[in-house]
């Protein structure tokens, strides 16, 4: 891909107009490139499964000292490997060693799966003249690419999500927050909104067991956890629970 | 977009294990979804939630079948091998055959002459 190969990074240091440089245009052709970039700045046709190839064309765009993002950043069309690893120890045996590459691989492997569905997914919405692909269009596009054995479980989960916002905005009634009954019902419906009256202990934890909304989700249903939890995470120094009213 | 679960980036970050709502980035998948066209105009705010749990299921499986592979091969780790056995094996996941064969530039030039 032309976009990427042209602007070394040698360039950059050398703070000369680089006319004299081996490549064939200097500093004049930089706008010019870049507005070759703005008119293509498609990110769709930066997709490339070859990683190395993304990475030499955001740094490369870096270097030309013009900060238009219109290559996508590697770990912006993944997922964080993190997840998809812990995700998979879910799965393997304890004593499983995973190598690098296939955890990439698997990594790259989710985000063409997510394509694809889309894909199948938006063309549906076009046909209908729709404009947002909508949860059930994915089902949809799911059970149609074969994905069939997973529909019913998406479903299942897609309806709980469904009933926890409807419950959310119930409990946002101010009558509930001081009930004791609800510290348990907080953790398993979602966030409390008036946080500052949570009665349980010190605010960021209480926040974080409100903001458990994973109660309604887990499958093991280890309510406790989130109660429990609190007391586990080290973590939360940066939590902001404001963040949502900012 | 709805913003249920939008603390499950952190929660997953600071937690062990599953305890998250959705165990994905939401935005990312959201970012995704919008890369795979050009013409994807709009999102509603669940397809990304249900995208976050069907991604573990895919996950799940595609990692259940490589590991498979593995054993079959006497061994404990799970090379890319695998997972691309795992991916030819499985009819389901033919969108996914360029991908695992990626590195092989002359992946399209052997004409395998299947005469049937």
């Amino acid at each position: 891909m032309e976009r990427g190969g042209r602007f070394p990074r040698y360039r950059r240091h050398a703070k000369q107009p680089a006319a004299s440089s081996s490549t064939s245009s200097g500093k004049v052709s930089i706008p010019t490139d870049m507005s070759f970039l703005q008119a293509n700045a498609n990110p769709s046709s930066t997709i490339s499964p070859n990683k190395a190839n993304v990475e030499s064309n955001s740094s490369t765009a870096a270097q030309a000292a013009h900060p238009q993002p219109v290559t996508v950043r590697e770990q912006d069309q993944y997922m964080p490997i993190a997840n998809v690893i812990r995700i998979m120890r879910r799965i393997l045996p304890a004593h499983a060693k995973i190598s690098d590459d296939a955890k990439e691989t698997i990594q790259e492997c989710v985000s063409e799966y997510i394509s694809f569905i889309t894909g199948e997914a938006n063309e549906r919405c076009q046909r209908e003249q729709r404009k947002t692909i909508t949860a059930e269009d994915v089902l949809w596009a799911m059970g149609k690419l074969g994905f069939d054995d997973y529909v019913e479980p998406l479903t299942v989960f897609l309806n709980r999500y469904r009933e926890t916002e409807n419950e959310r905005s119930y409990i946002r009634d101010p009558i509930l927050k001081r009930s004791s009954v609800g510290v348990v019902e907080y953790e398993s419906l979602g966030m409390p909104p008036y946080i500052p009256s949570y009665p349980r202990g010190p605010p960021p934890q209480g926040i974080f067991d409100g903001a458990m909304m994973g109660g309604y989700y887990k499958d093991t249903s280890d309510s406790a956890a989130g109660i429990g939890g609190s007391s586990d995470s080290n973590s939360l120094a940066n939590f902001d629970p404001f963040a949502q009213f900012k | 977009m709805r913003q249920a679960g939008r603390y499950s980036g952190m929660l997953c970050g600071g937690l062990s294990g599953r305890s998250g709502p959705h165990s994905l980035p939401l935005a990312r998948i959201k970012k995704i979804m919008k890369k795979s066209g050009d013409d994807v105009k709009m999102i509603s705010g669940e397809a990304p939630i249900v995208f976050s749990k069907a991604c573990e299921l895919f996950i799940e499986e595609l990692t259940q079948r490589s590991w498979m592979v593995t054993m079959q091969g006497k061994r404990r780790t799970l090379h890319k091998d695998d997972v691309a056995s795992a991916v030819i094996a499985t009819d389901i996941f033919d969108f996914l055959v360029n991908l695992v064969d990626n590195n092989s530039s002359n992946s399209m030039d052997n004409p395998e002459d299947i005469s049937s």
